[in-house]
Order: structure tokens, then C-alpha cells, then sequence
């Protein structure tokens, strides 16, 4: 990727007087062509049409009217050409990182220079972002043509990917740097003797040395050997005690970090909870709904049965009247045939 | 929790150069005040000149606690707070504090230089930031922003609950509900269809 980088930066260099749009495009579908989009590289065709253009229009008149359009474009693929320049040396600079932090033998360990090689890298990683920022600004700021734009908008979004890729390979190799440092530790404390327990004051490191001296002098054996082991012990631990301020600190920032991580993951757990149970709700909402809705239909069909006993009633009345007519004649006739 | 003072002072090989220093002196009496200063710088003096170089320490006086950092290059850095300051909070603000005073003034200023040939104004505005370490911090402001919503969440769940006592409730009225409908559809349906004839 970096020789790519390379020709395509002399290939714009050459071709500076040339139309800047062929530069850009060429750079452009180069980059392209790295971070794996699915796009064709069409470039070709491109410059066989613009030679077609170019043959056919003459070129003087546009070229005086291009001018200040190329001024600007030829800042902002300068900018954007530092910037992919700037991008390449700190890949460089990450890939040597994590062959450092590879390795994984006890004794061939570098960490001044891992040190300052990450140190360096996270520079150039923010140094990168503001430029990018600064480059994004450079192309609102100038009022183009649409597919200048989207064609700057486009070149942007792909040197920010690269970043984002490059931040996230720096991430895992310091995770890579601290798993191996840890496995270092570890077999570190096999071989040696741990002096955990230092603390900071004087004192207690007095009374902790005076505590080993008689843990040591019960377990027997000539005393002089262990009041040796014991001073030897003093040193290094006095040594020790300088390094375990500082990691003390670290250490102190490592669990407040442990504890915001857990927080977290809590905050977390309650929200799964939390969905869980609405969602358990969502069952007994579904037949309250139900039921209510079972509720109207019955309470409808009942009042239109009411209301067809009603209508019955009331246009009932004219047969009710005949009907009553019909046996009042009957009484009658009755009344007449018993007398 | 109070930050009394923000020092930067170079400790050479045979003295200490304090470099620059802001203090917040109003917790004390008007006429206590310049002696205090000076005690404070006496004591940013002393202990930094009997720290040894690359390490941090903590130092207790008094009431007040003396947070220093001596860097490998011999710039050293020293706030003066109380006891109940976070120490963590104190160590990064010292970081941060010679850090940007490595930026801002050159190396080769640092063995000779006086408080008032350095143009460094960074400290009182830091002093006044990091007053509050909740705010100024932020893994302490990451921390206690958590903690506020952990609790904003139980009482969530508090609620969740409640509601879904509330919907048990409300199935039941509505399971009745129903169930009474249903025998007035019933009665209904029974009185228009026995009494026709009549």
C-alpha cells in the first residue's frame, strides 16, 4: 500500500499542470481501490474522454477559466495528498509497534522504545484527525459544483475510514502489549521471589521487614544465611517501593477503570431486565384489550336486541289492539251465548 | 474538598527552581494570608527537594496533604490539598499541568528561569477547575454521572413493577367486565325471544 502511495504521489506530481481533476481522480480512485470498496477503476476511460474534450473544445479558453477553480482544487488535493503521505508513515510506524510487541521471550523486551513509539503514534493519530477536520472545512468552505462536492466529500470519508482502521490496529496491539506484559509478569514471579506488599511510608515497610526477618528466623537454619536474605530482601524492596509508587498510581487509575467498567455492564444487565419485563407486560396488555373489546360487542349486541324488543313493543301496540279487539268479541260473543 | 495550591518548580541537581505557582488563599484571614503563601512555597521547596526523581508521593502536614511528582527530566509538579481530595484527581492534574507546561515553556528556560521572567497563565484557571473534582475529573465525572443513573434505573424497576401490579388490576376488572356483558346479552336475547306471542 505504500508503494502504491508512492507512485500515485509522483504520478501527481508530474502531472500538476495537467488538468487537476485527473490527479485528484487518479489519487482518489487509488485510495478507493485500498480501503476495499466495491468500485471499478474506470480512470481509464476517464482520461480517453477528457482527451476526446480537450481535442475537440481547443484548450486556451477553458484553461483561463479553469484557473482559479484549479487553484483550489490543487489546495485540497495538496492537503488531502500530505495527509494520505502523513497516514502511510504511521502505518509504517504501527507495523514496526506490533512486531515490538510481539515478542514474546522475557529478556528481549524494549519498553523504552515501545514506550515512545506509541507515544509517538498517538501524536500522529490526533495530528492526523485535525488535519482531516481541517481538510473537511477547507472543502465546505468553498462553494463547487455538485459532483466536486461529493467528490471531496467522498475522499474525506475515505482518509477518515483509514483512520478510523489505523486507531483500531493501535488498539489491539497495546491490547496485544498488556496481555504480553502480563504473561511477563507472571512468569517473572515464578522465577523470582514476589516482593508484593510494599507500601509507600517508611514505617511499614520497616515492620513488614521486621515480620520476614522472624517468619525467617522461626523457620530455622543458620541465622546468619537468612539475616543476608533478609538484607538483600531490604534493598530490593526499598528499590521496589520507588516503582510501586508509580504503579501504585496506575494501579489506583486501573481500578477506578475497573470500576466504571462494571457499572457499566451493570447498567446493562438492568437494562435487558427491564425490557424483559415490559415485554412480559405486554402479554396482559394484550388481553385487557381483548376482554374490553369482547365487553363492547356484547354490551352493543344486547342494546340492539333491547331495542328490537323495544320496537316490537311499540309497533306491537296496533296488533295488541287488534288482538284485544278480537277477544273482547269473543267475551261478548260468549256473554251472548251463555244468555 | 479544597485545593489550597498549584506549584511547577525545577529540581536541579543542587537547588530547586520554582518556576511557577497559583494559589487560592481565600478559606484563610486577610492578614494570615501572605505568611500562608509563603509557607507554601517553603514547603513546595522542601519537598521537593526531598523527593527523589521519577516518583510520586503523598505528603501529609498537618491538615493538608502535599501531592508530588517529580518527572524523570526534573520538572516537578506539586499541589497542596486537603485530606480528603481524591489522590488520583491530584496526580492527573499534575500531569496534565507539566504537560502543558512542557508545551508552553522551553527546556532550556527551566534551570534558570524565575516565576516572573516565564509567561505561564494556565495554573489559576486550572486551580479554579479542578476545585470541584467531580466536575473537573472526568473518570470521577464518568463515575458519579453512573452512579445517577444506576439509581434513576431501580427506580425504573420500582415503577415497572408497580405497573404491572396495575395491568393484573386492570385484566381482572375487564375479565369481569366481559363476563357481565356477555350475561346482559344473554337476558336480552332471552326477553325477546320467550314473550313474542304475547
Amino acid at each position: 500500500m505504500i508503494a502504491r502511495r508512492r507512485r500515485t504521489n509522483s504520478g501527481s506530481d508530474s502531472k500538476q499542470n495537467g488538468i487537476s481533476s485527473q490527479t485528484s481522480q487518479t489519487f482518489v480512485s487509488e485510495v478507493l481501490l485500498d480501503t476495499d470498496m466495491s468500485c471499478r477503476d474506470r480512470t481509464n476511460e476517464f482520461f480517453s474522454a477528457a482527451k476526446l474534450l480537450q481535442s475537440r473544445q481547443g484548450n486556451g479558453a477553458l484553461a483561463q477559466k479553469r484557473n482559479p477553480a484549479l487553484r483550489q482544487r490543487s489546495e485540497f488535493t495538496q492537503i488531502a495528498k500530505k495527509i494520505g503521505r502523513d497516514l502511510a508513515n504511521t502505518f509504517a510506524k504501527l507495523e514496526k509497534l506490533t512486531m515490538l510487541a510481539k515478542k514474546k521471550s522475557l529478556f528481549d523486551d524494549k519498553p523504552v522504545e515501545i514506550q515512545e513509539l506509541t507515544y509517538i503514534i498517538n501524536q500522529d493519530i490526533q495530528g492526523l484527525n485535525k488535519q482531516i477536520a481541517q481538510l473537511q472545512q477547507v472543502a465546505r468552505s468553498h462553494p463547487n459544483a455538485r459532483h466536486v462536492q461529493s467528490h471531496s466529500n467522498s475522499v474525506v470519508v475515505s482518509l477518515q475510514s483509514k483512520l478510523a482502521t489505523m486507531s483500531n490496529d493501535f488498539k489491539q496491539v497495546l491490547e496485544v502489549r498488556t496481555e504480553n506484559l502480563k504473561h511477563q509478569k507472571t512468569r517473572r514471579d515464578q522465577f523470582s521471589e514476589s516482593p508484593s506488599n510494599t507500601t509507600y511510608s517508611n514505617h511499614s515497610s520497616v515492620l513488614f521487614q521486621d515480620e520476614m526477618n522472624h517468619s525467617q528466623g522461626a523457620t530455622g537454619g543458620a541465622d546468619v544465611v537468612i539475616n543476608m536474605d533478609g538484607l538483600d530482601k531490604n534493598r530490593f524492596q526499598q528499590q521496589m517501593q520507588l516503582v510501586d509508587q508509580q504503579d501504585d498510581y496506575i494501579q489506583d487509575r486501573a481500578d477506578t477503570m475497573k470500576n466504571i467498567e462494571s457499572t457499566i455492564v451493570e447498567l446493562g444487565g438492568i437494562f435487558t431486565q427491564l425490557a424483559h419485563m415490559v415485554k412480559e407486560q405486554e402479554e396482559i396488555v394484550h388481553r385487557i384489550d381483548s376482554n374490553t373489546d369482547d365487553a363492547v360487542m356484547n354490551v352493543e349486541a344486547a342494546h340492539s336486541e333491547i331495542l328490537k324488543y323495544f320496537q316490537s313493543v311499540t309497533s306491537n301496540r296496533w296488533l295488541m289492539i287488534k288482538i284485544f279487539a278480537v277477544l273482547i268479541l269473543f267475551f261478548i260473543i260468549f256473554v251472548v251465548f251463555m244468555a | 474538598m479544597k485545593l489550597y495550591c498549584i506549584a511547577v518548580l525545577h529540581k536541579g541537581e543542587t537547588k530547586v527552581n520554582p518556576l511557577a505557582s497559583a494559589h487560592e488563599l481565600s478559606s484563610f484571614g486577610y492578614f494570615q494570608r501572605s505568611s500562608v503563601k509563603e509557607f507554601m512555597d517553603f514547603t513546595c521547596k522542601i519537598v521537593a527537594e526531598r523527593t527523589i526523581v521519577g516518583s510520586r508521593a503523598s505528603v501529609k502536614e498537618q491538615e493538608y496533604i502535599c501531592h508530588v511528582y517529580v518527572r524523570s527530566d526534573c520538572l516537578t509538579g506539586l499541589v497542596i490539598a486537603d485530606h480528603e481530595y481524591p489522590q488520583r484527581v491530584a496526580h492527573t492534574l499534575i500531569n496534565k499541568v507539566l504537560e502543558e507546561f512542557t508545551g508552553k515553556v522551553p527546556k532550556s528556560q527551566w534551570p534558570t528561569a524565575n516565576s516572573s521572567t516565564i509567561v505561564y497563565g494556565g495554573l489559576a484557571d486550572y486551580l479554579q477547575k479542578y476545585q470541584d473534582p467531580k466536575q473537573a475529573d472526568s473518570m470521577t465525572k464518568i463515575q458519579s454521572e453512573l452512579d445517577e443513573t444506576k439509581i434513576i434505573l431501580y427506580d425504573t424497576i420500582e415503577k415497572i413493577l408497580e405497573r404491572e401490579e396495575k395491568l393484573n388490576d386492570l385484566v381482572e376488572k375487564s375479565e369481569g367486565l366481559s363476563m357481565q356483558s356477555k350475561a346482559f346479552y344473554k337476558t336480552a336475547r332471552k326477553t325477546n325471544s320467550c314473550c313474542v306471542i304475547l
